[in-house]
């Protein structure tokens, strides 16, 4: 059996798998084939994607896909569950300082009816309770937290309120009077500092004025305090600062997977493995030390291949940068099918893959970071280092994916590629990515070839 | 060397017979859309090649483009239309540097550079109110044929104002201004601006002359003025412009067999 990298659908995987236990692979608890997924968890659109055939790629869907069952392992084992909502990598840093603590991110729901194909039926649930399709599909996460069969009711719920888009806003406000009580913490919207105001730097190469900074450590202190009292033990600088060296490993192997992968000659890593991930940086897939061991196995898999040349897409590929998460996985293939790689991304959280600077009072060097979120700032700022990631990444084209609903990127994406023009001059599209995106495929197919078209004929300018 | 461009569109299927030697059509010709997509090509192809009294062995290569291109599998390759209008536009009109075209289901603006590559481009498939549907749900909903909807918005001296930005509902607006009084050529010159103003938003930044409209809908006389009065510019329509597609598409399948690609 060909055992070079190269991507495999769920048939391809189940020859794969046996191969792999034939070899002696060894898997933690939450391993098996790829396809149980679909029998037990109906996650149907697995059907319908390729991934990739390497050991390390199992490890990483079979994490990601137990989130759930893990959780709930987790709660019968006595940890205490933190939802963490409308937070991209702040407070999962402080709630996984604390032992017996577990954060995990309610909104990432929104994939469910993606990965079971609408068949758990949670958007027309979300629509019952009054929040249709006019929002975000996050909306998924309402019926989730009403019929308990997704993830575990947690202990505790955290939610920031400020700058927070206000589809996301008023979902989590219908969650409150649904009975879910939320600790809410503020964020406000980062500004540039006014000339005579003290300004502080950020993570990032940003800056906000410094009373910003203060109010969101005062914020956070809150916070703090609130896991304490949930896990029985002060949250103390101390605690939080070997929790934020913790979650700096976790970004540290991010920020080498992200070179290695967007800087090689070709492709050594799907798209779509990238994105997922890329993705364990908001919450650890509810558990940061298998966080470390899954991305572990995925960099040496593609250090591996990098250094024998082996790769899963030609280097002949034009070279995208991607930004925001799609709501559909089958869009990653897509591109790829299509002639595309991935050199760079923006999937709405960068603030969450820069280190957490260390030589700070640990809330203070938080508060920071949180500042720095992309989506709590103007978008021009978002845009400028897109340009920049771009220009880094050598990319040909940027696709901007808009969620359907979702008011945080209302005019994002327009001005995102508006500055990429004028900047860099790519060419660039805005393509609107729906849950299920089957019956759009050819449009989306049509966007993609043609900027791939695009980009390809520049070459021989 | 002789190449074939097939544009299977939405509506219609275009073919075009194209002597890339001589740089000239040798034969073009159109059919109505249908379910099986690549019978009505292929009976067009064969169609066109009978006129221009030539063998499929003569022919060194054919692309598909347009909507149904992939379900063109007698094609050698395929290419988007955003890439086909602009090499067919390019060729009739070498000055050209942004390009409208309206068809009957999506409509796309395109940014050239010198020598007719694309620098950009933005497309509308996801709305109808931009493209020639709407035309088409007005000439049935008036039982009148596209050239008589043209002519009537031709007498227009006041255009109406078509508020709504959905075509369903635009239709209710439509039969209650006529309901009011509205005079007939005003509503239809109505539903022109309207479609040109959709297409106008999505042309936004793009738009640097000359602009040249092409597709189905180009033939619709007085859209090229209603384009020119949201875009403020002349609007040139394309020398048979719903053939750029399938004549890029010629053009570009013999460069993408000489050159390995395009």
């Amino acid at each position: 059996m060909n055992t070079s990298p190269r991507k495999l659908n769920l048939d391809g995987w189940d020859d794969r798998y046996e191969q792999l236990r034939r070899e002696g692979l060894r898997e933690p608890a939450y391993g098996g084939p790829l396809r149980r997924h679909v029998v037990r968890e109906k996650d149907f659109r697995l059907e319908q994607l390729q991934f990739d055939n390497s050991a390390a790629a199992l490890r990483l869907w079979n994490f990601l896909l137990t989130e759930n069952e893990r959780l709930h392992q987790a709660r019968a084992n006595g940890d205490k569950i933190v939802g963490t909502m409308k937070d991209l990598g702040t407070v999962p840093v402080m709630a996984y300082a604390l032992p017996g603590v577990r954060a995990f991110y309610p909104d990432g729901a929104w994939w469910t009816p993606c990965l079971m194909e609408c068949s758990d039926r949670l958007l027309q649930q979300a629509e019952a309770m009054g929040i249709d399709a006019s929002f975000c599909p996050v909306r998924a996460m309402l019926p989730a937290f009403e019929n308990g069969e997704h993830f575990p009711r947690p202990d505790l719920l955290v939610c920031s309120t400020g700058a927070v888009c206000d589809d996301f806003s008023a979902i989590a406000q219908r969650l409150e009077h649904l009975g879910h009580s939320i600790f809410w913490w503020e964020i406000p919207r980062r500004r540039q500092p006014d000339p005579q105001e003290a300004s502080c730097a950020l993570p990032g190469n940003l800056f906000a004025p410094q009373v910003q900074v203060d109010c969101v450590r005062e914020e956070l202190q809150r916070v703090a305090q609130s896991l304490g009292k949930l896990a029985g033990q002060p949250l103390d600088d101390q605690t939080l600062a070997g929790g934020i060296r913790k979650a700096n490993e976790v970004r540290r192997l991010l920020q080498a997977l992200r070179t290695t992968v967007y800087s090689a000659t070709a492709a050594p890593l799907p798209a779509l493995e990238m994105l997922v991930a890329e993705m364990l940086a908001i919450h650890f897939c509810s558990d940061r030390e298998e966080t470390i061991a899954v991305l572990e196995d995925l960099l040496a898999e593609v250090q591996s291949r990098v250094r024998q040349n082996q790769f899963v897409i030609g280097a002949d590929a034009v070279r995208v940068f991607w930004v925001n998460p799609v709501a559909d996985l089958r869009a990653m293939n897509l591109l790829e099918e299509l002639g595309g790689r991935i050199c760079g991304s923006d999937y709405m959280f960068t603030h969450a893959l820069d280190l957490i600077p260390e030589n700070l009072p640990p809330l203070d060097a938080l508060a920071r970071t949180a500042l720095a979120d992309p989506m709590v700032g103007p978008t021009a700022d978002r845009a400028g280092r897109i340009v920049r990631e771009c220009q880094a990444g050598h990319a040909e084209a940027v696709v901007v994916s808009r969620i359907p609903g979702a008011s945080h990127c209302a005019r994002e994406g327009e001005i995102i590629l508006e500055t990429v023009r004028r900047k860099i001059g790519i060419p660039a599209i805005e393509l609107e990515i729906p849950p299920v995106c089957d019956a759009m495929l050819p449009t989306l197919g049509s966007r993609l070839q043609a900027l791939i078209e695009t980009a390809k004929a520049r070459r021989t300018k | 060397m002789i190449c074939a461009g097939i544009d299977a569109g939405s509506r219609s299927i275009k073919a075009v017979l194209f002597d890339t030697d001589r740089m000239q059509v040798l034969a073009s010709g159109l059919t109505d859309q249908g379910v099986e997509q690549e019978r009505l090509a292929a009976e067009l192809f064969k169609k066109l090649l009978r006129d221009a009294g030539l063998e499929r062995s003569q022919i060194f290569s054919v692309v598909a483009t347009g909507y149904g291109r992939n379900t063109v599998h007698f094609a050698d390759t395929t290419i988007t239309e955003i890439t086909c209008h602009a090499r067919g536009v390019h060729h009739v009109a070498p000055d050209a540097r942004t390009i409208i075209e309206i068809g009957g289901q999506d409509s796309k603006v395109i940014s050239l550079e010198d020598g007719g590559r694309v620098r950009d481009f933005a497309m509308n498939d996801r709305c109808a109110a931009g493209t020639g549907r709407f035309l088409e749900m007005v000439a049935t909903r008036l039982d009148m044929n596209w050239e008589k909807l043209a002519e009537v918005a031709c007498q227009s001296k006041k255009p109406a104002l078509i508020s709504n930005m959905c075509v369903v509902f635009a239709e209710t607006e439509i039969i209650g201004l006529l309901a009011d009084g509205k005079p007939l050529p005003d509503v239809v010159a109505g539903v022109q601006n309207s479609i040109a103003t959709r297409v106008s938003a999505l042309a936004g930044r793009f738009v640097s002359p000359p602009v040249y409209f092409t597709g189905g809908v180009a033939l619709q006389v007085g859209m090229a003025r209603a384009l020119e009065e949201v875009l403020a510019c002349p609007v040139r329509v394309a020398p048979q412009p719903q053939f750029t597609g399938a004549l890029g598409a010629a053009i570009l399948a013999g460069l993408s067999r000489r050159q390995g690609g395009l």
